[in-house]
């Protein structure tokens, strides 16, 4: 195989498991409580700052420890500190708007994804420039095609992991039961005693959590992160859950796969790709609504009277 | 409404005067407001007055009765006010451009609000066609040498070309899809303007002309009774008169076949369907004349600012607007015109907090949200007396 297209490969997947776990945010907060939560690129990248402070806070108390050992449980403080954001904002201000009409919460989280970035620049030192992040792997796996930076390995590992994970809980699991019956029917579900408060709850914390995974992986395969870059982080994840079909989330991983192909061919094999990139990511989300205008696993609601 | 007494039309005078001079003197209080505490101080003067109005619902219907019946008076007293309000500001430029940029705000809110508002189809690409609008009159004025009135008709016309090739594609999505369809198209619309030569890239467009009217410049000053008003007045009186046509058509649509379709395939599609409204049809015809006034809009801001560029038109340009029609509260003329202003004119007036002005404008808007979740002014129940 040709050493570029392997390279090329990699890159794709490696892009496509990050954005998957972006948009399953979307998918599932979807899903449950039929809200687009606008914020949740922005909510997912409040994890990697979380990260660099705790990586500092710990390397000082733990002193002697390896590296690795530090940026890892620097991570898990992480994505625990997202999951307990995406409640508390629930709480605070997505809640608010459960029985208004559904462009309140758009525009609310919205102004919400602008808080959550301003204070980032405010509360983290130095906050309106791009930070370093370290990366979570070093070093390359040798195959017979080539080489494969461990990172990509270990992102797609945890992503598919988290994943299967993420399908067991909802589909083996009491929780991810209550939560698949509140998204189905949420009056019905009530008259089987599952009150929905505790499930939206849940459902916050599963899908900022697996956004701060998202989140992690894309700083530190970037190298960077700044306050800013959960516009787009929140805007490919949201294309990506709504090209596959909103709620569906298998349709939210194929279409990450999708926009991560169409960006990595762009960039690859365009002349100036990397300035066109969006472009064409944005002109495939068009034309794949054009055509599947419920997303591409979505299904046609058809409406009875 | 026909045993109304000499004495009740006197307070419905006494109401319409009283609201709309008072507003007219908050708003010249606020664009003059030096200090931070000043601008504070009014804003909460103005959330204690909407929470009043929230919490006695019979004060809110006694005002806007009181507006409905003496609306000749209204009209006039407002259009006064408009006329003489950039000569009361003591020749302050900086609160003059203010208001210009609030009044093409607001046109391109209203051009919003026959979507978002009259037939609830979300559209995030309202800063888009703003910006074709504005390259489109900025190439013809750089290029070709096309005076400013042609171009603000040729822009309008372009931009509602691509409204129309918006329109089409969202014919069949719906909701949150048609959401991302829209939000898709301003996206690559940005990311294009941000590409091609032709438009300069990322540097944009400079040396824009400014435009002429019977042989006045707009860059002079308007000279009255021995006062002068800087420059700017001319791009005042020119949005001012742009935000009329936006009002007025707002009003001939709301009260037309056209409006009532809207309202109706807003509240149920499938019933409009089902009565017999061609649904895609209407549904093509806002996307279009959104980007009418919005093409409009553009092509003074181009004009009066003579350089643009990508930046002015991107994504969160769009998502401002949307916030405008929604804070201020849907299918209300009025309502989406204070949102405008008041949208506009906040960040401006927190400079004082410098850098945590954006932060406080997204504390603002949610708060608001939470005080009055159907908008400032929230839409009304058709009124079928007439």
């Amino acid at each position: 195989m040709n050493d570029m297209l392997f390279q090329q490969i990699i890159n794709w997947l490696t892009l496509g498991c990050i954005y998957s776990l972006l948009a399953l945010g979307f998918s599932l907060l979807f899903g449950v409580l039929q809200v687009i939560h606008f914020s949740h690129g922005d909510v997912a990248m409040v994890a990697p700052f979380v990260a660099l402070a705790a990586v500092q806070a710990l390397a000082t108390t733990l002193l002697g420890s390896s590296a690795w050992v530090v940026l890892g449980l620097a991570c898990l403080i992480a994505i625990a500190v997202v999951g307990g954001l995406g409640v508390a904002l629930d709480r605070l201000v997505i809640g608010r708007f459960r029985d208004a009409p559904a462009m309140m919460p758009l525009v609310a989280t919205v102004a919400l994804g602008i808080v959550i970035r301003e204070l980032i620049r405010h509360l983290y030192p130095e906050g309106s420039n791009p930070h370093a992040f370290p990366a979570i792997a070093q070093g390359a796996l040798a195959t017979p095609f080539g080489a494969v930076p461990l990172i990509s390995v270990v992102s797609v590992l945890v992503s598919v992991g988290l994943v299967a994970t993420l399908l067991y809980v909802l589909h083996r699991t009491p929780m991810g039961m209550r939560i698949r019956a509140v998204s189905q029917d949420r009056e019905t579900a009530r008259l089987f005693a599952i009150a929905p408060g505790p499930v939206f709850r849940n459902t916050f914390f599963i899908a900022s959590a697996v956004g701060a995974v998202g989140g992690i992986f894309l700083a530190s395969y970037a190298g960077v992160v700044r306050f800013d870059f959960g516009v787009q982080a929140g805007l490919i994840g949201f294309s990506a859950a709504v090209v596959g079909g909103l709620g569906c989330l298998g349709g939210a991983i194929v279409g990450s796969l999708l926009i991560a192909a169409i960006e990595t061919i762009v960039q690859g094999y365009v002349p100036n790709g990397t300035s066109y990139r969006l472009v064409f990511v944005f002109a495939l989300v068009i034309v794949v609504l054009i055509f599947r205008p419920a997303g591409l696993f979505g299904v046609q609601k058809v409406e009875k009277v | 409404m026909q045993t109304s007494s000499g004495s009740d039309r006197l307070i419905d005078r006494a109401i319409v005067i009283t609201v709309t001079v008072g507003g007219a003197a908050l708003l010249r209080h606020f664009l003059l407001a030096e200090s931070w505490i000043t601008v504070l101080v009014l804003l909460a003067v103005f959330a204690v007055l909407l929470v009043t109005v929230q919490k006695r619902p019979v004060l809110e219907e006694r005002l806007v009765s009181g507006f409905r019946r003496s609306r000749a008076l209204a009209i006039a007293v407002g259009l006064v006010i408009v006329g003489i309000f950039p000569w009361l500001l003591n020749g302050d430029s900086y609160a003059l451009h203010l208001l210009i940029i609030a009044n093409l705000y607001a046109v391109l809110a209203l051009a919003l609000n026959f979507q978002l508002g009259s037939a609830n189809i979300p559209n995030f690409a309202t800063g888009a066609s703003y910006g074709i609008g504005a390259y489109a009159s900025a190439l013809l004025a750089i290029h070709f040498g096309v005076s400013f009135w042609v171009c603000l008709l040729v822009a309008a016309i372009v931009a509602t070309t691509f409204g129309f090739l918006l329109g089409l594609p969202s014919m069949r999505t719906r909701d949150s899809y048609q959401a991302l369809v829209t939000i898709a198209f301003g996206i690559v619309v940005h990311q294009l303007l941000m590409n091609f030569e032709w438009t300069g890239g990322a540097n944009g467009l400079v040396g824009i002309p400014s435009p002429v009217l019977f042989g006045h410049s707009f860059n002079d000053p308007i000279t009255l009774f021995g006062y002068s008003l800087p420059g700017q007045g001319n791009y005042y009186y020119l949005s001012s008169a742009l935000v009329g046509l936006a009002i007025v058509s707002a009003q001939r649509l709301h009260s037309s076949r056209v409006g009532l379709a809207w309202n109706a395939l807003r509240d149920d599609e499938l019933a409009a369907r089902a009565s017999g409204i061609n649904v895609t049809w209407f549904k093509v015809q806002a996307f279009a004349v959104d980007a009418f006034l919005a093409g409009f809009a553009g092509t003074v801001y181009a004009f009066y600012v003579s350089f643009i560029s990508p930046d002015n038109f991107t994504f969160l340009v769009s998502v401002t607007i949307m916030t405008m029609v929604i804070a201020g509260g849907m299918d209300n003329v009025l309502g989406v015109i204070v949102g405008a202003f008041l949208l506009t004119m906040l960040p401006e007036k927190l400079r004082a907090f410098s850098d945590y002005r954006i932060l406080f404008y997204g504390l603002v808007v949610i708060g608001f949200l939470i005080i009055r979740p159907r908008g400032i002014f929230p839409q009304r129940v058709r009124n079928h007396e007439h």
